[in-house]
C-alpha cells in the first residue's frame, strides 16, 4: 500500500541536511510502529522517497513524501501514529493512499513556491512584481549547476503575489523547478536584492509549497491523486 | 537569544545542527522547579561529545531521578566560536540557550588528555574564570569526571573538583550537597563536597617537591582531609540507572546508534591498558535487564541499530545468547546489531558473521604487537594462531578488508619486534589470499604506546618523539602490496604522554598554550606541536622530564592521590612480570591475581551468565607500601 503525505517542518528544524530529514523520518516511523515495507537485498531499506529537497536553513509549509507499507494502515491512523512520534517542529497535514505504480514525486513536482518575509520594504512590493514579470531577461549568479555563471531566471517566473500581514508583508513568488529553468531560493535573494529590497529588511523565507503545473494550472501532489 | 542565533548566527556556519538543540528525547526540566542547576559540558564537538555513554547516562538520571536538572553544552567548532565572539554570544546550554554562567554547576567529561584547552577555551566563552581561585560564590563550580582525572593532577588549578569513578552515585550526592549548602561560601563548601567518597578537591591539597624535582608528596591542607580518595564504584550494573530514551540527534553523530552497556570493567591485564586497571572489578549486566533496555531503548529512538559497549564485548558471559535474541527479535524490521570490538579468536568471528549478514566491508581485530614475545610483555594473551585462525574464519565467510591495531614504543621493544608486525601482516595478507575469493586488503592502525598512571608500566620511559619517528622510517622502509600502514601522529602522542603522567606544575603550560591559541588539539588540523613546546619553554618546564625518565619503584606519583583499589606491588609485580615476558591470566578463569580490588573495596566481580567460575574464589592482596 502506497501513501503520499504532505508535511510541515517549522522554523526550528531549518538546518537539517537531506540526509538529516531522511534518519529523522525513518526513526519516527519506527518509533511510531509503523508498518513500512522493506526493500528486498543485502541492505534493507525503506521505500521511502522525498519530493523535492528542502534546501539547508530553510522550512516548509508544504513538503511531501511516499511511502509504502506491508501491511494497510488507514490514513487517518498513519497520520496521528506517526504526528505523535514526530518532534513537535514537524507533523503530516494531510496523508492520501495512491496507487502503487504513480510516478515518482521527484519526477511530477516541477515548480514550486518561496515566500519571503519583509518589515518594511521601501520599495513597493507590487511594483516589484511588475517590475520582474514584465522584465525579458532576470540575470543572476547561478548557484546551481554552472556555478558564478550568469543566469536568467525569466523563463522560471511564473506567478508573484503579496500579501499584507500584521507588521509583516509576504512576498510569495512561484518558480520552476525543472525545465525550463531551475530557480533557486538564493539566486531569488539576489534578484530581490537588485530590484531595491534591502538584505537587512528581509527576515524569513521559507517554501510554502511544491506544485504539478499543468496547463497553467498549479496543484499540489495530493490533489492531483484525486 | 534563540532567535537571533536562529536567525543572523547559524546561518553563517558550518553544520548549524550542532547548536540548536531540540532533539526527540532531549529533557528540558523548568529551570524555577529545579533545585541545581548542571550543565554537563563535553569538550570536543557535538557529534564526539553525543557519542558518549556515560554523559548520557548522567543526562537521564539527574533529570528524571533528582530534584536537579542537567542541560548539555559542547565545544563550538572555530568558525562558530569566532561568531559567537563577534557577536558578543557566550557559550549555552541546548537545553534552555542560558549561558554556562547561570549554571550552579559545570561538569566537564574529560575522555581525552589533550582536550584540556578546549575546557579553557569554553570556559572563557563562557565568560568564567578558568582559574579556581579566580572564582568565587558567583561563579559556576567547575568540576571534571571521566578516565584523565585517574591521574587530575595536571588540571588541578582549573577545576573546583573532581569526581572520579563511577557517576550514578556519586553526582546525585554531590548535586544534593550543593543544594543543601547555598549560604556557603565557597571554601566551606568545598569542604562538605571533600567528604562524598570518589570527591577530589585539589585546592584542600599542597603538593612537595624534592630537590631533583620529582615530588615528595601530596598532602591535604588540614584537618578531616582524607589522605587519599577513593574512586567511586557502583556494586551492581543491574541495579546501576540505564536511560530508555536516549536523545536521538538530528545530524549524523559518530556513533548513531542505540546502546547497551553489557559490563563494565576487564579482567584481562592488558599491561598498557589503564581502563583496563582503574575500572575493576568487572561487572555485568544480567540478560534479562539487558534486553529490557534494548527494547526500550529502540521503542524511545527509533534507532536503526543497537551497539553492545563495554572494554571487551565479546567477555560478556552472555554474549552468544544476546547477540542471537536480538538479532532474531530485530532483524526482520531493519534493526542491526553491532559489536564494537572484537577479540581476536574464531568464535567472534563467527558472532561478527552474525551481526553482519550483509555488508562484509572491514573487520577489526586488535593484536597490539606482531612478535609473541612482545604480546606477552603487555600480557596480550593471544597466539599467531589465534589471530590467523580469526582471519582464515573472517575471509571465508567473505570479509574483504582487516584492519590490525598495533603499537609501537612498547617497553623492551626490539627492532625485530617491529619487523614482526610487518611479517604478521603479510601472513594475514596470504591467508586471505588463500581463503578469499576476491581480492583482501590489509590495514594497519599504528598508535605510539603512551605509559599510563595506574599501569604496570606507569614506571617505563616513554620512546622520545625522535624515537617514534625513527621507528615509523624503519617500518615504512619498503612498502608491501595490500598492505596499508597509517601511523599516529607521534607528537601527539608525546604530548599525551607527558600529561598522562604530569603533575600540577603543568598547569601553568596549559594555561600557556591555551593563551598561545591551543585548541581542538585531538584534531590533526589543529594540533600544534610548535606552540605546545613554545608553552613549555615560556615556563620553564622540561616535558622529557615526565616522559623519559625511567622512575624507581620508590617514587611517589602525582596520581597516588586517587586510590583506585589497585594496590601498587601488583603493579610492580606485573611490571616486574613484563620484563620476563611472563604471563598473567584472566582472575575469571584461574583465581586471584592479587590487584586488590575485591578485598579493599568490598566488592566482587559480577559475572551473569556461566558457571565457569568453578575456581577457587579466596581473594588476597599482595602486601601493602607504605604509599598505599
Amino acid at each position: 500500500m502506497m501513501l503520499r503525505c504532505e508535511y510541515h517542518v517549522d522554523a526550528d528544524l531549518r538546518f537539517l541536511s537531506n540526509l538529516d530529514m531522511m534518519h529523522l523520518m525513518e526513526r519516527a516511523l519506527r518509533r511510531a510502529r509503523i508498518p513500512y515495507a522493506l526493500s528486498e537485498g543485502f541492505n534493507p531499506h525503506l521505500k521511502m522517497s522525498l519530493g523535492t529537497v528542502l534546501p539547508v536553513g530553510l522550512w516548509g509549509t508544504r513538503e511531501y513524501f511516499d511511502l509504502e507499507l506491508k501491511s494497510p494502515m488507514k490514513p487517518e491512523e498513519f497520520m496521528s501514529s506517526l504526528n505523535a512520534a514526530l518532534p513537535p517542529a514537524m507533523g503530516l497535514n494531510d496523508v492520501r493512499v495512491i496507487e502503487n505504480h504513480s510516478p515518482a514525486l521527484m519526477k511530477v513536482i516541477n515548480s514550486a513556491a518561496y515566500s519571503f518575509v519583509m518589515d518594511t520594504p521601501t520599495p513597493v512590493l507590487e511594483e516589484v512584481s511588475r517590475e520582474l514579470l514584465s522584465a525579458s531577461e532576470l540575470i543572476v549568479r547561478s548557484r546551481g549547476k554552472k556555478k558564478g555563471q550568469n543566469k536568467d531566471l525569466r523563463g522560471g517566473i511564473l506567478k508573484i503575489a503579496v500579501n499584507q500581514a500584521q507588521e509583516f508583508v509576504i512576498m510569495e513568488l512561484w518558480v520552476s523547478t525543472g525545465e525550463p529553468v531551475n530557480v533557486r531560493y538564493d539566486e531569488l535573494i539576489e534578484l530581490l536584492e537588485q530590484h531595491g529590497i534591502n538584505p537587512s529588511s528581509l527576515k524569513d523565507v521559507y517554501r510554502s509549497g511544491n506544485y504539478i503545473l499543468s496547463n497553467a494550472a498549479f496543484s499540489t501532489p495530493l490533489e492531483k491523486v484525486k | 537569544m534563540k532567535d537571533k542565533l536562529f536567525r543572523e548566527v547559524l546561518p553563517r556556519v558550518s553544520k548549524p545542527a550542532r547548536y540548536t538543540g531540540g532533539e526527540v528525547n532531549m529533557i528540558q526540566k523548568d529551570w524555577d522547579q529545579a533545585e541545581v542547576k548542571m550543565v554537563f559540558a563535553f569538550p570536543d564537538v557535538y557529534e564526539i561529545g553525543m557519542s558518549h555513554i556515560g554523559g548520557k547516562i548522567l543526562y537521564g538520571l539527574i533529570n528524571e531521578r533528582t530534584p536537579h536538572l542537567m542541560e548539555r553544552s559542547f565545544a563550538p567548532w572555530p568558525d562558530m566560536e569566532a561568531v559567537m565572539r563577534e557577536e558578543g554570544i557566550p557559550l549555552y546550554a541546548l537545553e534552555s540557550f542560558r549561558p554556562l554562567s547561570d549554571f550552579d554547576v559545570v561538569g566537564f567529561s574529560l575522555q581525552y588528555e589533550l582536550s584540556i584547552t578546549n575546557v579553557l577555551n569554553m570556559l572563557d566563552l563562557a565568560g568564567i574564570p578558568l582559574r579556581s581561585s579566580d572564582r568565587n560564590n558567583d561563579h559556576p563550580l567547575i568540576i571534571a569526571g571521566g578516565p584523565v582525572v585517574f591521574n587530575p593532577e595536571p588540571f588541578a588549578e582549573f577545576f573546583d573538583a573532581f569526581q572520579v569513578g563511577d557517576g550514578e552515585d556519586m553526582l546525585p550526592e554531590f548535586l544534593d550537597v550543593v543544594g543543601r549548602n547555598r549560604g556557603d561560601n565557597r571554601g566551606e563548601l568545598l569542604l562538605k563536597l571533600a567528604a562524598i567518597e570518589g570527591v577530589y578537591i585539589p585546592a584542600l591539597y599542597e603538593p612537595a617537591y624534592n630537590e631533583d624535582g620529582t615530588l615528595q608528596d601530596i598532602r591535604p591542607r588540614g584537618e578531616g582531609i582524607p589522605a587519599r580518595v577513593r574512586k567511586r564504584v557502583v556494586k551492581s550494573l543491574d541495579e546501576a540507572y540505564y536511560p530508555d530514551a536516549p536523545i536521538v540527534p538530528y545530524m549524523n553523530i559518530v556513533h548513531d546508534r542505540a546502546v547497551l552497556e553489557v559490563m563494565r570493567g576487564c579482567q584481562r591485564g592488558c599491561r598498557f591498558c589503564q581502563a583496563g586497571m582503574v575500572y575493576r572489578p568487572l561487572r555485568e549486566r544480567s540478560l534479562g535487564t539487558l534486553r529490557k533496555q534494548a527494547e526500550q531503548q529502540l521503542c524511545s529512538s527509533g534507532y536503526e541499530e543497537i551497539s553492545l559497549a563495554s572494554l571487551s564485548t565479546l567477555d560478556y558471559s552472555g554474549v552468544d545468547s544476546l547477540v542471537r535474541d536480538l538479532v532474531k527479535q530485530y532483524g526482520d524490521q531493519g534493526i542491526g546489531v553491532s559489536l564494537p570490538s572484537l577479540r581476536v579468536d574464531a568464535f567472534s568471528i563467527d558472532l561478527a558473521n552474525e551481526v553482519q549478514k550483509v555488508r562484509k566491508t572491514t573487520l577489526t581485530l586488535a593484536p597490539e604487537a606482531g612478535s609473541q614475545r612482545m604480546r606477552d610483555i603487555i600480557n596480550k594473551n593471544v597466539t599467531e594462531e589465534q589471530l590467523l585462525g580469526a582471519a582464515e574464519a573472517a575471509f571465508k565467510s567473505g570479509w574483504l578488508a582487516v584492519k590490525l591495531y598495533f603499537m609501537i614504543g612498547l617497553p623492551y621493544e626490539e627492532e625485530a619486534d617491529l619487523d614482526a608486525i610487518l611479517e604478521l601482516l603479510k601472513k594475514v595478507r596470504e591467508v586471505g589470499q588463500r581463503f578469499s575469493r576476491r581480492p583482501v586488503e590489509i590495514r594497519a592502525s599504528i598508535a605510539c604506546f603512551v605509559p599510563k598512571a595506574h599501569t604496570p608500566f606507569q614506571w617505563q620511559p616513554m620512546n622520545s618523539p625522535e624515537e617514534l619517528e625513527a621507528k615509523r622510517r624503519f617500518m615504512t622502509r619498503y612498502r608491501q602490496k595490500n598492505i596499508k600502514l597509517s601511523f599516529h601522529d607521534y607528537r601527539t602522542s608525546s604530548l599525551e604522554g607527558v600529561i598522562a603522567r604530569g603533575d600540577r606544575r603543568l598547569g601553568a603550560v596549559i594555561y600557556q598554550a591555551w593563551q598561545e591559541g591551543c585548541k581542538f588539539d585531538g584534531w590533526s588540523e589543529y594540533f600544534s606541536y610548535d606552540r605546545w613546546m613554545e608553552a613549555f619553554r615560556r615556563c620553564d618546564i622540561e616535558p622529557d622530564f615526565y616522559t623519559e625518565r625511567e622512575k624507581p619503584r620508590s617514587e611517589r606519583f602525582a596520581w597516588d592521590i586517587i586510590n583506585t583499589g589497585i594496590n601498587r606491588p601488583y603493579l610492580w609485580r606485573e611490571a616486574e612480570k613484563a620484563k620476563e615476558a611472563a604471563l598473567t591470566h584472566d582472575c575469571r578463569m584461574e583465581g586471584c591475581t592479587g590487584c586488590g580490588i575485591c578485598p579493599r573495596f568490598a566488592v566482587e566481580l559480577d559475572i551473569k551468565e556461566t558457571d565457569l567460575l568453578s575456581v577457587e574464589r579466596e581473594t588476597f592482596i599482595l602486601d601493602e607500601e607504605p604509599v598505599d
